[in-house]
């Protein structure tokens, strides 16, 4: 479904290369929930705004659903990206003017759906994250878990295929982090594949899937259930 | 989507009230100034008879020896003397001709009611009204047969006809010029004409005339010119007949040919007349010489808009020109301040033809408030300008080609001072701010 085949990904100053990912190689299957993790500085987030069609990359191939995405125009990239795949950030990222009815509606406005239907996927989302009662609301007068549930259900409004969540609880104390987690979960159970990149230990072993990003590769790939994330450093091959 | 897009753009006018509020105070301004001038530029150069300019001549005859040199840019003079406009007005054709020259008179009721005043007046044939499409609210044209027996008549204007009468039909009445009585035979609808293209001798844009009386009154009533009278050789002359008979130009005359085999007949025809009368002695030239403009045509020649007029309107539109450069800079300021929403929104799906589609969208919204505002300093400096000089009652105004302009431009400008700021904010990496937001 997703396949990246030694993707390179180079950021050049004027006399600094800096290689932030380096042959990169993933293959990620229909229903996964991946948890990738790594130190600051790794290519976490380099390596899921690829994964997200945001920003070009300089070497490899990179399949989505066996479309190689560095073939496709910067609007074929747009259209994939808003049909197949939701973001979750760290920062929320909602935007500021508009309402939550509103923001959710904003991938459903470039995919060009009708009003009608907008309205339906817009309501019965935000009632999934529990805020269909707030959808007047703007987002300075939500709480931060409550603006986070609000970026999941722009990102499902969509029915995406993807969800790429960078942080999704970073800025979310332990209680709703856990809140946003479980809704995660929820939505992986019910079809959605998940790359989750997170610097959470407790989170990260939740997830069945773990990968570690190290120096811009991968420096774990092995499939892990109900271990802890301790573990994938012991388990780590190198692979 | 555009619907979207202006939704956006409105709240983005209303989340920067201030920047907003500047750049279309600077769009105004620049508008404001630049309609100012290009309205009466506009009006200036407007065709007056649109639907018959080109069909409406101005013959223009050298009838001067070889040798003799006129101030136009082909040596031919602008009027024509006495004797050619009786022979071209008694030629069999056109069907519709007419010579006019304007005078003036001291009219009075010859009652206490009205206080005498001087007024301008035409003489002319009675197909003067029909050609210049003047139509009548009382009465009509004179007959051919008081045109030739010298009758005393005349056609007055509503505005005359207003302070004369109190708009009442007058037809039938009598008004005094100077000492003589004329019957008023009709009253002519108010005319709406910006450039007097029918006689440019008091310039372009004097006030046309009240009164129109039958071309026979000029030798009956031995009526002087209150345009222009020029000659190119001594002539003695001791009394109006001798003024009648001489060589020099005083009167316009019109035709009006339908077709361009009317047109060519005609030529054909002035032709012959000027090899007649050089045959006559007349003048000596060995060939013939005459030019027969159209309404358009004749006030190029004349250069009725100036050359000033044309420099006025470029300077005012490199000033919109420095209004649009500052008006970039705020955008630039705007936009880009705004890259992190335009990143979340490429996340979520936009591509960069739909940002910068919406960006453009959001300076034409600021281009149409801008262009709204203008219009409305535009009238502030017509109204100034139209405080200067009493002709510029009918040119300093903006009719409905300038009022649409006027937004149309402003948003056109603002397009083009867009297009950097939309192509720069469209161009941004999303990933650069998803994070860091």
């Amino acid at each position: 479904m997703l396949k990246m085949n030694n993707i390179n990904k180079v950021y050049q100053t004027e006399k600094v290369q800096t290689h932030a990912l380096r042959d990169f190689n993933l293959e990620v299957n229909e229903g996964e929930f991946i948890a990738v993790t790594g130190p600051s500085g790794s290519g976490k987030t380099t390596f899921l705004n690829i994964a997200g069609m945001l920003e070009p990359y300089t070497g490899g191939q990179y399949l989505l659903d066996d479309v190689d995405v560095g073939t496709l125009s910067d609007n074929k990239r747009a259209d994939l990206r808003n049909q197949k795949i939701g973001f979750i950030f760290q920062g929320f990222n909602l935007i500021p003017d508009l309402n939550l009815y509103e923001n959710v509606e904003v991938p459903l406005r470039y995919r060009g759906i009708k009003s009608a239907e907008r309205r339906r996927r817009i309501e019965d989302c935000l009632e999934k994250v529990g805020l269909a009662s707030r959808a007047k609301h703007l987002p300075q007068q939500l709480s931060g878990g409550q603006q986070q549930r609000v970026a999941i259900a722009r990102a499902l409004a969509g029915e995406p295929r993807f969800l790429l969540a960078d942080e999704p609880t970073g800025n979310l104390d332990s209680l709703m982090a856990r809140q946003v987690m479980e809704l995660l979960e929820q939505i992986n159970r019910e079809g959605a594949t998940i790359i989750m990149v997170t610097h959470d230990s407790e989170l990260a072993r939740r997830a069945p899937r773990n990968i570690q990003v190290v120096d811009g590769q991968l420096a774990d790939f092995t499939l892990y259930q109900n271990r802890s994330a301790d573990s994938v450093v012991e388990l780590a091959s190198g692979a | 989507m555009i619907l979207h897009y202006l939704d956006l753009s409105w709240r983005s006018l209303k989340r920067t009230p201030l920047i907003s509020a500047l750049m279309i105070a600077a769009i105004a301004v620049g508008i404001g100034i630049t309609m100012t001038s290009l309205s009466v530029y506009h009006m200036m150069s407007m065709d007056p008879i649109p639907q018959k300019s080109d069909r409406l001549f101005q013959p223009q005859l050298n009838t001067m020896d070889d040798g003799q040199t006129w101030w136009t840019e082909d040596d031919l003079p602008y009027q024509i003397t006495y004797n050619d406009a009786m022979n071209l007005y008694n030629a069999p054709i056109p069907e519709r001709k007419v010579l006019s020259m304007r005078t003036g008179f001291s009219v009075h009721m010859n009652s206490s009611e009205v206080k005498p005043f001087l007024q301008g007046a035409r003489v002319t044939g009675r197909d003067f009204f029909a050609m210049f499409d003047l139509d009548f609210v009382y009465g009509g044209t004179w007959s051919e047969s008081q045109e030739r027996e010298v009758v005393p008549v005349v056609v007055i204007s509503t505005e005359l006809n207003e302070k004369l009468f109190g708009g009442q039909n007058s037809v039938g009445k009598q008004i005094y010029l100077d000492d003589t009585s004329y019957e008023i035979v009709g009253v002519t609808e108010p005319w709406d004409i910006h450039i007097k293209y029918y006689d440019l001798n008091n310039g372009a844009f004097s006030n046309r005339e009240e009164m129109f009386i039958p071309y026979s009154m000029i030798a009956a009533k031995e009526l002087n010119s209150w345009g222009n009278t020029n000659g190119w050789k001594y002539q003695e002359i001791n009394n109006y007949q001798d003024r009648l008979q001489s060589e020099q130009f005083w009167l316009q005359f019109w035709v009006e040919l339908n077709s361009p085999e009317e047109e060519q007949e005609y030529r054909e025809f002035l032709t012959a007349y000027l090899e007649e009368q050089g045959k006559r002695g007349r003048y000596s030239r060995e060939k013939v010489q005459f030019a027969l403009r159209d309404v358009n045509e004749w006030l190029d020649y004349n250069n009725v808009v100036s050359e000033d007029n044309r420099v006025l309107v470029g300077l005012s539109f490199m000033f919109l020109t420095v209004c649009l450069a500052n008006i970039l800079g705020l955008l630039l300021g705007k936009f880009l301040r705004r890259a992190p929403e335009v990143g979340v929104r490429r996340a979520l799906g936009a591509s960069k033809r739909q940002i910068f589609l919406q960006h453009l969208v959001e300076v034409s919204v600021l281009g149409l408030l801008g262009g709204l505002l203008g219009i409305g300093i535009a009238q502030l400096g017509l109204w100034g300008v139209r405080q200067t000089y009493s002709y510029y009652n009918a040119l300093a105004t903006m009719d409905l080609t300038m009022l649409l302009a006027a937004p149309s431009i402003a948003i056109g400008a603002c397009i083009i001072a867009g297009l950097y700021p939309a192509w720069l904010v469209c161009r941004t990496t999303p990933a650069i701010y998803l994070k860091t937001q």
